[in-house]
Parts: structure tokens; sequence; C-alpha cells
């Protein structure tokens, strides 16, 4: 059984796993793992090139043949004026009005501040950008991105590149319930593939990852296993699980039970 | 003569030039990339009538791997 499509940023979509570009081996490893992934969304930067460097250019060549959603960052803004106006370079750039808006506060645990933040996503919404605003998994923080308009929101499971997983369910879980029309995905700090399961279960509607893709020591064999472990998560949240119990409850029929035993 | 920065680094260019000049001068001749003057973007359409000035810091900027 497939997953059904759903709706992100006006896009039509049958994958709910966001990939990043960085941090791979090689760009043929990096080609082939988001072939295998399936991602129908891929995450790329801007950065300074000098004169005669062709080497960004070759980069979006490959971008570009995969066909799929381009979903530029702001990564290594510290404030929103930074962000904005990487946002527009971006904008003119990849030919697309989506923006993965990632303000950093914190140099240590690359936590996003939320108040530039919020203050860059206003200012881009007014423009006419999707914002994909990175955030903590602060109820309040949500709010106030939804409230100047965001319709996605996209929290942390843990510090970007730790690998950690999610560190906080019961927060996610609040978000995921506070908002249930706001397209959720957990990006950030997911390390294994029953990471993204969780997340999924959550019921996050998807999940941006990087580095456990393509830190992997099989980067394109890590990628199909996201692949099956997003599919799952999200059949599994859409199937819903069972309640929990306290203690055990045979599944096989007791009745007609042969050589019976009292327990005492 | 005038100085200004380009990604960061200084340089000496004629004065007076648009930015479709600078570029020219700076010796970019591949596309896809994008131009802040002082931190602020200049959009491909707003070349022609912006001009470079003395201490001007100049950001060009290309796609790279992201996450």
């Amino acid at each position: 059984m497939k997953n059904e499509t759903w709706e992100i940023g006006g896009k039509v979509l049958s994958s709910r796993l966001l990939i990043g570009s960085a941090l791979y081996p090689s760009p043929a490893n990096m080609e082939e793992a988001i072939k295998v992934s399936g991602s129908q969304i891929v995450t790329v930067a801007l950065r300074r090139q000098s004169a005669g460097d062709k080497a960004g250019g070759d980069f979006w060549n490959i971008i570009k043949s995969l066909g799929i959603e381009v979903l530029p960052n702001t990564a290594g803004c510290h404030s929103a004026k930074e962000a904005i106006t990487t946002a527009k370079m971006a904008r003119e750039v990849f030919g697309t009005n989506w923006i993965k808006l990632e303000v950093i506060g914190d140099q240590y645990n690359l936590q996003p501040d939320p108040y530039e933040t919020l203050e860059a996503a206003e200012v881009l919404i007014k423009d006419g950008f999707e914002v994909f605003p990175y955030t903590t998994d602060d109820l309040v923080v949500a709010k106030r991105l939804v409230d100047v308009g965001c319709k996605i929101l996209m929290p942390w499971g843990s510090p970007i590149g730790s690998g950690q997983g999610i560190m906080n369910p019961t927060n996610l879980k609040a978000i995921r319930e506070k908002f249930p029309k706001i397209k959720l995905i957990v990006d950030a700090g997911i390390g294994k593939p029953s990471d993204a399961v969780e997340a999924m279960e959550l019921g996050y509607d998807g999940v941006l990852l990087n580095s456990a893709i393509a830190l992997a020591h099989d980067p394109v064999k890590m990628a199909d296993a996201f692949r099956y472990a997003i599919e799952a998560g999200r059949l599994g949240y859409e199937a819903g699980a069972m309640q929990k119990r306290e203690f055990a409850s045979a599944s096989t029929p007791t009745v007609g039970t042969p050589f019976w035993h009292q327990f005492g | 003569m005038i100085r200004i920065s380009v990604n960061g680094e200084m340089k000496e260019v004629s004065a007076n030039l648009n930015v479709n000049e600078l570029i020219e001068e700076l010796g970019y001749t591949t596309k896809g990339f994008a131009i802040a003057v002082n931190t602020t973007f200049v959009a491909i359409n707003t070349y022609a009538n912006t001009i470079i000035k003395e201490n001007d810091k100049i950001d060009i900027l290309a796609p790279v791997q992201g996450g």
C-alpha cells in the first residue's frame, strides 16, 4: 500500500521526505541517494562564489536534472536582515518563492533565534514567500509564527547534525494537536530511520533530514531505509495505533485451551 | 579607481561602474548568481541602474549544497 498524496506550499507530492544535498561523499553519491530516497523536495543553499568558479553551476545542474522541488535555505544567517536578503537572492537564483527560513541564535547548539525568525517570517510572507521556518519545539513560538501567516512549521527533533533523534516528543505532539491544519515537518536531529518513524507516528506531515543519510556508511542504502521508514510511519499514524495496556492480554483465544493450568 | 570589498576581499575597480559593468570587470562569465550590495539584495533588472561606490561591500552568491 502506497501513502496517499499530500499538499505543501501549493504542490501535491507523494513523498513525505525532504532531503538535504550537503555532506555526501561525492556529487554522484548525492544524486543517487536523492533518487533512491524518493524525495520530491531537496534543500540547497547560497554561498560566495569567486570569478571563474564553476562548481556552483555544476551542482545546480545536477539538482535541476533531478526534476524535483527545490527548497533554498538561509543557513548561516544570524539576523532577520541577513535572512531576508538571502531569501531574495535565493528566489532569483533558484526561481522559487519557497524558503527554508533558518536564523541561528546560538553557535553552540545552532538553536534558531525565535525573535529574528519571527521578524523575517513576517516580512517574507508579505513579500510573497512560502516560508518553511526552522524553529524549536516551543509551542508559543510556533503560535507566533502561525499568527504572522506561516502555513508550515519545521520544529527540530534535536540540534542540527546531532543525530540525537526526537528529544521531546511531548512538545512535538502538543504542536501537532494545537495546529491540525498547519503542515508540520520535523527538521533536524534525525539520526536513524526509527527516529523518522517516530516523527511520522506523531502525526507530522513530513521529515527533513540530511546528515542521517549523507553521513551513513552507505548513504544510498540509508536513503532507501528512510524512504521505507517514512512510509511506514505515516501508514502507522493513519491506521491508528492500539492503546497501551498495563498488563499482558493473550492474543490467542483462551477458550478451548488444552492442558489448562490455573495460575495462582 | 575605487576600492570596494567583493566577497570579503578588498579590490580596486573602475569608478562609476554599474553592476553589469562590475561583474564584467571582475571576470564573472557564468550566470546563476545573485548579488547584494551592502547586504541589500540587488535584483537582476536593476543592475544597470545600480552604481558601485567607494567602500561598497559586494556579495556574489551561487548555488551550493545545503541541508
